[in-house]
C-alpha cells in the first residue's frame, strides 16, 4: 500500500466523480424532506433520469435534449409520488418503494424492448468534461480538478445555491417552516401543498440530474439498474449531513472517498493482510446508522418529515 | 416512549371478545375486496402499458399464466418461487402488526442464508438429523440478530426503523461480497460467481415430489417449513399473550404502555422474530435450492415481501395468496419473455402498480364508493 493509493490526485479526482451523483440525490433529499415529504423514490427518479436521458440523447443526437428529458422523467416520477403523498395522503414509504420498483421495471423493460441484448449505441452524445487548461501542469490540482465533468461543477454550484436559498431567502424559510410545522406555516398564509409539490418535483429533478450524469457523463451507456442504490446513499448522505446542502456534500465526499479507495486499494495489502476493499462499501451505511443513533453527532429530521398534512377544515 | 408500570388487572385476551373463525382465518380488514381490486387495477395498467409499448397484452398475460401454471412442473416451480416470499412476507407483516415498517427483510434473509450456509459447510459431516436443525437454528438466529439490531436501535436510541433497515440491507450486500470473494467463507469454484463451500448432504432439504410424479421438480421440503411458519405467525399473534401485546403496541404504543406493556421491549422482540422469519427464508433458499451461498443470489425477495405483506393485509392466509400470486409472476414472467418476447420486467411493473394502488388506498376506496367506511390504515402508520 502506498500513500498515492490513499491521497493521490487520481483518488481525489475519483472521489469528486463518485461523490457527484450521490450529492445530487442528497440535494434532492434535502429539498423534499425539508418540506416534510419523505421521498425514497429518489433512487427511481435517478434511474429514469439515466435511461430516458440516454434514449433522448440517442434519438435527438443531442446531449442537452437528453439532459432535459432526463430531468423531465425524474420530475414525472416524483410527481406521482407528490400526488400520492400530498393529495392522497398515501404512506410515503410504500409509495416511494412502489415507484422505485416501477422505475426499475420500466427502464429494464424498455431497455429490453428498445435495445435488446445489444446495449445502447456506442455513438451516444455525452456530457462534456470541463478542461481547465490553465491548471495543466499545476501539480496535484491539475490532475484532481483540471478535467472534471460539467455535472461535477454543476453539482458544486447547486450546493451553494441551495444552501443560500434554503437559509437566506424567504422561499427557503417558508420551505423549512412547512417541514417543521405545517399548521403554523399555513396559519401565516403559506400554501403548504404548493410548497410541498414544488419541493418534491425539485427533488426528482435533482436526482435525475445525478442519474443523467451517471449514464451520459460517466458510463456513456445505460445498463439495467445502473444506479445501484446511489439514490439511497444520497438519502444517507442527506441524513449524515444533517439535512443541509453543505453537510450533504461533505457526507457525499466522505462516501465518494470510501468508494474511490475501494478501487485504488484493490489488491493492496498491509503487511501480509489483503485490504478487505469490499468492506469499504459498508462505510456510508454504517456511518449513517451511527449518526442517526447519535453516536456520531446527532442527526435530527425536520419535525413534520413524512407526515401527511390535512388542510384545516378538510377533516 | 414513557413507561408506566401499572398492574395488569385483566389478563391478555379477556378484555376482547373472541374473534370469529372468519376473522382468524383472514384478519383481512374489510375482506379481500381491496387487495383483489388492487391487483385487477394493476393488471389493467400493465395491459395498457404493454399496449403502449406496441405489444399484445392478451398474448402477454396468456403466456404469463401458461408459464406459471401450464404444466405440473411449472406449478411446482411457482410454489418454489413463492416459498421465500411467504417467509419474507411474514417478516414484514409481523413488524407491521407491531407498528414497525420492516424494509429490511432482504438483509435479514441474506444474513440467515449466510449463517445457515456457514453452519451447513462447517458441520457438513454431521448426520442430517442433527445438522438440519442446526442449520435451521443458524438461519433463524442470523436473521433474528440482524432484525434485532433494528429493534434495539429503535427502542434505545429512537432511530427510525426505515432508515436502519435500508442501511443494513446495503451493508450486508458488501459484507457478503467480502465474505464470499475474499473473506473466510470464500471457496474456490468454477462457477464464475463467488460462492461459499457447499453445505453437507444432511443440510439439504429433500425434494418432496418424486420424479414419477413431476420430472426434475425442485419443490423441496422448505414448503413444509414455510407452512409451519405461517401457522406459527398466526398462533403467536392471535393465540399467545406475547402476540396480544405485540398487536397492542401496533395499535397504539402509548395505550399499550398505559396497560403495562413495554413498547420498547416488544419492538426489539418483534424485529428479532421478523428477522427470524426472513432468516429462515434465506436458510430455505440455501438448503432447498442452491446448496451453497452465492454472492448476490437474492436481489429482490425482500422488496417483493413488502408488496406481499401489504397485499395480504398482514394476515396469514392473505400472505400465502399474495406470495403465490407473486411467485406465479416470477416464474411465469420468465416464460413470457422467452415465448411471447415480452420482457419479464413487465412483472415488476405490475408489482409496482399493485403497491402504488395499495399505497393510494384512498383512491381505491373512492372507486369502490365506500367513503363512509374509511378506516385508518392501521398497519402502516
Amino acid at each position: 500500500m502506498t500513500l498515492e493509493m490513499l491521497i493521490g490526485a487520481s483518488v481525489f479526482a475519483a472521489t469528486l466523480r463518485l461523490a457527484a451523483p450521490i450529492a445530487l440525490a442528497a440535494l434532492g433529499g434535502v429539498t423534499t424532506e425539508r418540506s416534510g415529504v419523505t421521498n425514497i423514490a429518489l433512487e427511481g427518479s435517478m434511474l429514469v433520469g439515466c435511461f430516458f436521458g440516454v434514449v433522448a440523447a440517442d434519438r435527438a443526437h443531442n446531449v442537452w435534449i437528453g439532459l432535459a428529458i432526463a430531468i423531465l422523467a425524474g420530475v414525472l416520477l416524483a410527481g406521482l409520488h407528490a400526488y400520492a403523498a400530498i393529495a392522497l395522503r398515501a404512506d410515503q414509504i410504500v409509495s416511494g418503494m412502489a415507484l422505485n420498483i416501477l422505475a426499475l421495471g420500466l427502464t429494464t423493460y424498455l431497455d429490453y424492448q428498445m435495445y435488446g441484448t445489444t446495449g445502447t449505441p456506442a455513438d451516444l452524445p455525452v456530457l462534456p468534461d470541463v478542461q481547465l487548461g490553465f491548471l495543466k501542469g499545476v501539480p496535484y490540482v491539475g490532475d484532481a480538478i483540471g478535467s472534471q465533468n460539467l455535472m461535477v461543477w454543476t453539482m458544486g454550484v447547486l450546493v451553494v445555491l441551495l444552501q443560500l436559498s434554503l437559509f437566506r431567502t424567504v422561499a427557503g424559510l417558508r420551505l423549512r417552516a412547512v417541514g417543521e410545522h405545517p399548521r403554523a406555516a399555513e396559519t401565516v398564509g403559506i400554501d403548504v401543498r404548493r410548497i410541498r409539490y414544488a419541493a418534491v418535483l425539485a427533488s426528482g429533478a435533482l436526482a435525475a440530474l445525478g442519474g443523467a450524469y451517471l449514464s451520459l457523463g460517466v458510463a456513456h451507456s445505460f445498463t439495467d439498474g445502473m444506479t445501484g442504490g446511489r439514490g439511497f446513499i444520497g438519502l444517507a448522505a442527506m441524513i449524515f449531513g444533517r439535512w443541509t446542502p453543505v453537510g450533504a456534500l461533505a457526507a457525499s465526499l466522505i462516501f465518494g472517498y470510501g468508494n474511490a479507495l475501494s478501487t485504488s486499494l484493490q489488491g493492496a495489502s498491509i503487511g501480509d493482510v489483503k485490504v478487505p476493499v469490499q468492506l469499504l462499501g459498508t462505510l456510508p451505511y454504517i456511518l449513517t446508522i451511527l449518526a442517526v443513533a447519535g453516536f456520531v453527532g446527532r442527526s435530527r429530521p425536520p419535525a413534520a418529515d413524512g407526515l401527511p398534512y390535512e388542510t384545516e377544515g378538510h377533516a | 416512549m414513557t413507561q408506566q408500570q401499572q398492574p395488569a388487572t385483566t389478563g391478555p385476551g379477556t378484555t376482547i371478545p373472541a374473534p370469529s373463525v372468519r376473522q382468524l382465518t383472514f384478519q383481512w380488514a374489510g375482506g379481500p375486496a381491496i387487495p383483489v381490486l388492487s391487483v385487477v387495477i394493476a393488471l389493467l395498467l400493465g395491459a395498457v402499458f404493454v399496449l403502449l409499448s406496441g405489444n399484445d397484452p392478451v398474448a402477454a398475460y396468456a403466456a404469463l399464466v401458461q408459464g406459471a401454471f401450464g404444466t405440473p412442473y411449472d406449478l411446482t416451480e411457482t410454489l418454489v418461487a413463492a416459498i421465500p416470499l411467504v417467509l419474507t412476507g411474514l417478516a414484514v407483516a409481523i413488524a407491521f402488526r407491531t407498528g414497525l415498517f420492516n424494509i429490511g427483510a432482504q438483509g435479514q434473509l441474506l444474513v440467515g442464508a449466510l449463517a445457515a450456509g456457514w453452519a451447513g459447510a462447517q458441520f457438513a459431516s454431521w448426520p442430517g438429523i442433527v445438522l438440519m436443525p442446526t442449520v435451521i437454528v443458524f438461519g433463524v438466529a442470523g436473521g433474528a440478530f440482524y432484525g434485532g439490531i433494528v429493534g434495539f436501535l429503535k427502542a434505545v436510541r429512537g432511530v427510525n426503523e426505515v432508515i436502519t433497515t435500508i442501511m443494513l440491507n446495503y451493508t450486508i450486500v458488501f459484507v457478503m461480497h467480502w465474505l464470499l470473494q475474499a473473506g473466510p467463507m470464500s471457496a474456490p469454484n468454477a462457477l464464475g460467481t463467488p460462492a461459499s463451500t457447499p453445505i453437507g448432504a444432511g443440510a439439504r432439504l429433500p425434494v418432496i415430489i418424486p420424479n414419477e410424479l413431476v420430472l426434475f421438480s425442485r419443490l423441496h421440503a422448505g414448503i413444509i417449513l414455510a407452512a409451519l411458519a405461517v401457522v406459527v405467525f398466526w398462533f403467536v399473534l392471535w393465540r399467545t399473550p406475547l402476540g396480544y401485546r405485540l398487536r397492542a403496541v401496533g395499535l397504539g404504543a402509548h395505550a399499550a404502555a398505559q396497560a403495562g406493556i413495554d413498547p420498547a421491549r416488544h419492538m426489539v422482540l418483534v424485529m428479532a422474530i421478523a428477522g427470524g422469519f426472513a432468516g429462515l427464508g434465506g436458510m430455505i433458499e440455501v438448503s432447498g435450492i442452491f446448496g451453497r451461498v452465492y454472492d448476490g443470489f437474492s436481489s429482490s425477495y425482500g422488496f417483493d415481501a413488502i408488496a406481499v405483506a401489504l397485499l395480504g393485509k398482514n394476515s396469514p392466509l392473505g400472505i400465502v395468496f399474495a406470495a403465490l400470486l407473486f411467485g406465479a409472476f416470477v416464474h411465469g414472467g420468465a416464460y413470457m419473455q422467452s415465448h411471447a418476447g415480452i420482457s419479464s420486467n413487465l412483472v415488476a411493473i405490475i408489482q409496482a402498480f399493485v403497491l402504488f394502488v395499495i399505497a393510494a388506498e384512498a383512491l381505491v376506496r373512492s372507486l369502490t364508493r365506500r367513503r363512509g367506511a374509511r378506516k385508518p390504515v392501521e398497519a402502516i402508520a
